[in-house]
């Protein structure tokens, strides 16, 4: 793939243009919460928009865009089964929890709600787990620069690091977050023509389902048995696995997404951030998914269409890219690489914000320097915003080294992550729940994942103590794994709930359902109601799956 | 404070510009697959997208 000057002027341009609006904001910093929280004063159309783009990383693009090639439309369950009932869920029920509670982060939530233990577990994780995945988000960059462009990987790792590193240091959360309305108008402006020309080159799309096999344009008609389908999953663990306890532990108690909606300048505008992003976000399918599937029609066309091939089998992770390549002249190319770049960008930047704001206020404050000056704590954000960066380098340096250890990592990650909902739960909705109830409830949910991929085999993985069942997929041994996680942690939470002291209903006010005052529906001049809004999304939603069953 | 919109129009309409006029300027450029100028297509969709953008933060103020 060669690019021209034109490509590297929109890009250059593009850099410009984040740069410019970092700078912008740099006046509105005057505090560690303008930094870290943006003060709670964002429009609702910029957090619901932002509340996208976070999630939208790369590896999300050019991944979906895989799995479409390699699994067809049942891809979409991630969003049409997970993301949207979850984000609707969030926005109604949890967020006024988040939001009233005046928390300034997930982990302080939980530092209010349970205590001191369950809050440093889960920020020190979280902490730990943002900077690695902005270092293999930054790594795959790296790689997929190299491998189209033949880009230096140190040269586009330090080009992208350093343009994020400066847009945050100049505007903190709200220079992230208003930077990813911009990412997020051009990953879609960027790849739709991309999906467009690939789907209408296939023959639109009862072209591609006559050429492909049926399986592949159907989502939910071959679901009976795991063998039934390429990705190897049934309709429970795929509901319960990845519809629940998967796609809720993300969307309801990731602070990365969570934290968009909590700098809402209104409860109302924080509930309806994550249920108005749901519906560009149940349109992102026909954008990242379907180009995927028509790279699997063209290759079967022969008309100079191929994906590449890799041991023995063809290399979906490149569908994405050969797409553009095959569809996409000098001009619309620059356009491309630059989207690609932006979500890049928009994934990193919302690590390192999270990241920012779990280290300032959760660790260094609670743990280091509790009574210092809101100078210092701004100080200490920026401060962290470069080591945080800096760590993400060194990590992305660390997966192109040890790629074993990475997945290692990310396995554990998942273990740590299964159990989450259960606890967030029932610390929302019972409020008998307690902090031992919790801390052993997740310690003990974790423990249940380990000991489930450690028992059951799946494509060669997993079964390091004896193997009891053997899974038809990784993916399926994955929602069954969040499936046991999900379920110890909650009984166990109750169990030791029951049988320790709870906390007096004075100090949970603002915290659990029933001793919250819930907000007016109309509220900081937004006509719109979260549970209309919710309902329309949920038709849709459900269309959705009805028009691809 | 403000507007996201104004930045973000004129950040759509120049890429729109820039497509467009690399379109005119380099009528022949295609990709493989492509037997038609996508660059004025999507460069003109682009610049209409800014410029949506553009009006409408002008109408805010």
């Amino acid at each position: 793939m060669q690019l021209h000057t034109v490509d590297y002027l929109i890009l250059v341009l593009y850099f410009a243009f984040v740069i410019g609006i970092g700078w912008l904001l740099k006046r509105r910093v005057a505090t560690s919460s303008d930094f870290l929280t943006s003060s709670r004063s964002v429009p609702l159309w910029i957090t619901s928009l932002a509340f996208l783009a976070a999630n939208l990383g790369a590896q999300e693009m050019v991944g979906m865009c895989a799995s479409g090639a390699k699994y067809g439309i049942m891809t979409s369950h991630f969003y049409w089964v997970g993301a949207i009932p979850a984000m609707i869920f969030v926005g109604i029920f949890m967020m006024p929890f988040y939001y009233g509670s005046r928390a300034r982060s997930v982990p302080e939530y939980l530092k209010l709600r349970f205590d001191e233990k369950t809050r440093a577990f889960n920020a020190i994780t979280f902490a730990t787990m943002t900077v690695f995945s902005s270092g293999i988000s930054m790594y795959a960059l790296g790689l997929l620069f190299q491998l189209m462009l033949g880009w230096s990987f140190t040269a586009s790792v330090l080009l992208s690091a350093l343009i994020v590193l400066v847009y945050t240091l100049l505007g903190g959360l709200t220079s992230a977050i208003y930077n990813e309305v911009l990412q997020f108008f051009l990953i879609v402006l960027g790849f739709a023509p991309l999906a467009i020309l690939s789907v209408l080159k296939a023959g639109g799309w009862e072209g591609m389902a006559g050429r492909i096999p049926a399986v592949m344009t159907h989502s939910w008609s071959y679901m009976k048995a795991p063998a039934d389908n390429p990705m190897g999953v049934e309709v429970f663990g795929l509901v319960a696995g990845l519809g629940f306890v998967l796609s809720f532990g993300y969307w309801c108690t990731d602070f990365l997404v969570v934290q968009r909606a909590m700098a809402a300048d209104s409860m109302a505008a924080a509930r309806l951030t994550p249920v108005i992003a749901t519906f560009p976000k149940m349109l992102l399918p026909f954008i990242v998914i379907v180009p995927g599937i028509a790279a699997l029609a063209l290759h079967d066309m022969n008309i100079g269409y191929a994906l590449p091939a890799k041991n023995g089998g063809l290399d979906y992770d490149q569908a994405l890219t050969t797409l553009m390549a095959q569809f996409y002249p000098t001009g619309m190319l620059g356009v491309g690489l630059t989207a690609l770049m932006a979500s890049f960008m928009s994934g990193m930047a919302g690590n390192v914000t999270a990241f920012n704001t779990v280290w300032t206020y959760d660790i260094y404050q609670s743990y280091f320097h509790p009574q210092a000056n809101d100078r210092h704590y701004l100080l200490v954000a920026r401060l962290t915003t470069v080591f945080g960066i800096a760590l993400s380098i060194g990590t992305a340096y660390l997966a192109r080294l040890y790629n074993n250890i990475m997945d290692l990592l990310q396995l554990v990650f998942g273990f740590v992550n299964a159990p989450l909902f259960a606890t967030f739960l029932l610390g929302m909705f019972w409020r008998r729940a307690t902090g031992h109830g919790a801390f052993s409830g997740l310690l003990a949910g974790t423990g249940a994942a380990a000991l489930t991929h450690g028992l059951t085999t799946a494509e060669g993985k997993g079964g390091w103590l004896i193997s009891v069942h053997t899974f038809t997929s990784t993916m399926a041994q994955n929602f069954w794994i969040a499936i046991f996680a999900w379920s110890t942690c909650f009984l166990l939470t109750i169990l030791v709930s029951l049988a320790t002291k709870r906390k007096a209903d004075s100090d949970l006010r603002n915290l659990v359902f029933g001793l919250t005052d819930l907000p007016p529906e109309e509220h900081g001049g937004i006509r719109l109601r979260p549970a209309t809004v919710a309902i329309a999304a949920g038709a849709v939603c459900l269309a959705l799956n009805f028009l691809f069953w | 404070m403000w507007d996201l919109r104004t930045p973000s129009g004129m950040f759509f309409a120049l890429l729109g510009l820039i497509l467009v006029m690399t379109g005119l300027l380099h009528p022949t450029a295609r990709a493989p697959l492509l037997d038609f100028n996508v660059n004025i297509y999507a460069g003109a969709a682009m610049f209409l997208f800014g410029g949506c953008l553009l009006w409408l933060s002008k109408r805010r103020s």
